[in-house]
């Protein structure tokens, strides 16, 4: 019986939906789209339910969610210098919190990000990693400790090439509840966790199971989602062939670095991306913090060496590097999947025009310039 | 499970001055068992914390086989590294580690060895050296090529000496340019094979020294008929982590923080970016 109940998809009222939210700000962090000062959309805590951006105007939002698992500034310890010797003490995040609205192509990213950092199983309070994974703390921590409350995307934006990276546009795995628009005001609601399965319990009034037509309605709504892309092709996997084997044409990087202005940008909206670079920043004599901060592969300085040399000092390197890392098998191996989610953002965000798409049909069709 | 980030506190017990530039840190955990816990292979590396000043990479210059304390040979190159040679005997500096894969001395057991090092590249060397000393019925020759600037930037110099003094250890030393006192060899350290007459048979080399060093060090190797899985050296990058996450140190896929930093020419060639 209750196996069967598990199974079932529920029907959530907007109305109902803003309900719940305001239900966990009473004793968790609510993390939901919200317009910022220049209309853009973007993800952040919300103090109230007005502040959430759902009228729909946004397909994702101009930077990842990546900055609550990993924070672009981010305090790893403490430490104190007294009279019995240094004192460190480590700094993690485990306030529970649930992130509405993320992405399915975001949520890939961060099955990606767990992979590597040792996030453990979503839902346990203290994470285990993979075996053979060295688990960043920091991450894990914060990862286990937030729910995800994914929004199908029953309308992928004009930028959107989820669906030739394995990513989109509606999850099958590493979400605790799915929520699709049904039309009208109601959502449908698909469950993929136990911890899911524990808000459905606790807000009982505020859902009711779907019918029958509403559960063949929802398969529909994904069919017609998928339609909607249209022509897009990525063909990533031919580039992932290429890139793998080194067979890409040095010239391509070579053009594209007169074109490439080395701002990191891509990798700072990249999901994917999680170079950091490590600084110390003391508050006085004995006393101070360990930061991290978000890197680029693309800045000159990333792998330069005390007193100058620069084994990556070129460009075309560094072009290189960034593509590389995103889709050679090695990393596909080492990662679960490849570094691109399809989200489209380097996209909306390069000023120079390279982007995933256009540089792996590139390399599909063997063009330089 | 321990944070892979969080550094332990060591004291410095003894400090060294090898060259004008280089000191030679003499570190024990203040905690006893962490000291005792700790094992490491040659060729292995520690991030070393000046807190409020920054972490850098250091590999470890003792031996696991003398156990009881870790010596690190610094150079003075910048920020940290110049933060450490300010420290006195009392301090305390973080430590995390060991990283790495360290040498595979085990491929070179009953065979000769071949050490090629170059600058401050002699830390770790000395660390496989000692270890080797102390199992020394395991391998066949010890032949040891060092070659630094000039005379006074030499490291180790009297550990050197007392080395060639031994009769089962042959010791070859170089300086690219000499001083009043130098009566040595002038010459960079590949310079040094034929005077030392190298042959690759039964040989394993293991090279350490700075990155302009290293090609032509293979080089002459191959052209002596070293094969390149009998040609190791170590790799320097940028590090951050030391733990495979920051990203700052790949080569293509390789991590050198932690596939490395010890690699074998063969490995170095498959590479897809220039190692
Ligand atoms: C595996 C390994 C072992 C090493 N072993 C020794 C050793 O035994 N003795 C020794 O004197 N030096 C060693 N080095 C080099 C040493 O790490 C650098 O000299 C040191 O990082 C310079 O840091 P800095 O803050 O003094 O200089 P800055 O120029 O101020 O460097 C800033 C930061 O860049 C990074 N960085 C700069 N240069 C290097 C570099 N060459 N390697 C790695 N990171 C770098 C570090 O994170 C450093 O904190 C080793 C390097 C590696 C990779
Ligand atoms: S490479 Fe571009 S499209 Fe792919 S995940 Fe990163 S930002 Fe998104
Ligand atoms: S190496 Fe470059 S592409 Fe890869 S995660 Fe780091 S910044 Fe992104
Ligand atoms: S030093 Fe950070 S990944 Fe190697």
């Amino acid at each position: 019986m209750r196996a069967n109940k598990e199974k079932e998809l529920r029907i959530l009222k907007r109305k109902n939906l803003f309900t719940l939210m305001s239900r966990f700000l009473e004793d968790r962090e609510v993390i939901a789209p919200i317009k910022g000062h220049g209309g853009e959309v973007i993800f952040y805590p919300i103090e109230k339910i007005e502040d959430v951006a759902w009228d729909w105007t946004y397909v994702n939002t101009v930077l990842p969610p990546k900055r609550f698992f990993l924070p672009q500034t981010e305090e790893l310890f403490h430490y104190k210098n007294q009279n019995k010797g240094y004192e460190i003490t480590p700094i993690y995040n485990d306030r529970v919190r649930m992130i509405f609205g993320i992405r399915p192509c975001d949520v890939n990213a961060l099955l990606f990000l767990d992979k590597f950092f040792g996030g453990g199983p979503i839902g346990r309070r203290v994470p285990v990693a993979e075996p053979g994974i060295l688990q960043d703390r920091y991450y894990a921590t914060r990862r286990a400790n937030t729910f995800i409350i994914a929004f199908g995307c029953h309308q992928p934006g004009e930028n959107c090439f989820c669906i030739c990276c394995d990513s989109g546009p509606f999850l099958k795995e590493g979400f605790d509840l799915q929520l699709t628009q049904l039309g009208g005001d109601e959502y449908i609601v698909e469950l993929g966790s136990a911890r899911g399965l524990k808000i459905f319990y606790g807000h009982e009034d505020l859902f009711r199971s779907a019918t029958n037509a509403e559960e063949k309605r929802l398969t529909e709504i994904k069919d017609e989602a998928t339609q909607q892309f249209g022509n897009t092709r990525a063909y990533i996997s031919k580039a992932i062939h290429k890139i793998t084997r080194n067979q890409v044409p040095d010239e391509l990087w070579e053009n594209l670095s007169d074109r490439c202005h080395n701002c990191g940008g891509c990798s700072y909206v990249c999901p994917t991306c999680c170079c950091y670079n490590v600084v110390d920043v003391p508050i006085n004599k004995s006393e101070g913090s360990r930061i991290r901060t978000w890197d680029s592969c693309a800045f000159a300085g990333f792998t330069k060496l005390a007193g100058g040399d620069n084994p990556r000092s070129e460009k075309k390197d560094r072009l290189k590097r960034r593509f590389f890392h995103k889709l050679s098998y090695h990393y596909i191996e080492k990662n679960g999947r490849h570094g691109c989610v399809g989200c489209g953002r380097c996209i909306t965000t390069c000023f120079a025009n390279i982007s995933m798409p256009d540089i792996a049909d590139k390399i599909r069709k063997g063009i330089t310039s | 499970m321990k944070d892979i980030y969080l550094p332990d506190v060591t004291t410095i017990d003894d400090i060294t001055e090898e060259t004008g530039d280089v000191t030679t840190f003499t570190l024990r955990f203040k905690d006893k068992r962490l000291q005792e816990e700790f094992d490491y292979r040659p060729g292995q590396f520690v991030e070393v914390s000046v807190f409020g000043v920054g972490e850098i990479p250091i590999s470890i210059t003792s031996t696991p086989s003398r156990p009881g304390f870790l010596e690190l040979s610094i150079k003075n190159a910048g920020l940290v590294s110049g933060a450490l040679h300010k420290l006195s005997k009392g301090a305390e500096v973080g430590v995390r580690g060991p990283f790495g894969n360290g040498f595979p001395y085990e491929r070179a057991f009953g065979k000769n060895l071949l050490f090629v090092g170059g600058g401050i590249g002699l830390a770790p060397l000395r660390s496989l050296i000692n270890f080797a000393l102390d199992n020394r019925d395991r391998f066949a020759d010890f032949s040891i090529l060092y070659g630094s600037r000039t005379p006074a930037d030499l490291v180790f110099r009297k550990e050197l000496e007392l080395l060639g003094k031994r009769p089962d250890v042959r010791t070859f030393i170089t300086v690219d340019r000499g001083d009043d006192q130098w009566q040595g060899n002038v010459g960079v350290v590949t310079t040094l094979f034929p005077k030392a007459d190298i042959t690759s048979e039964d040989t394993l080399a293991f090279i350490c020294g700075p990155p302009v060093m290293i090609p032509f060090v293979i080089h002459g190797l191959i052209k002596i008929g070293f094969s390149d899985e009998t040609i190791i050296s170590t790799l320097e990058r940028h590090m951050k982590c030391g733990v495979g996450k920051c990203g700052h140190c790949c080569i293509g896929h390789k991590y050198v923080c932690q596939d490395g930093p010890v690699f074998s020419y063969k490995e170095m060639k498959e590479m897809v970016e220039k190692a």
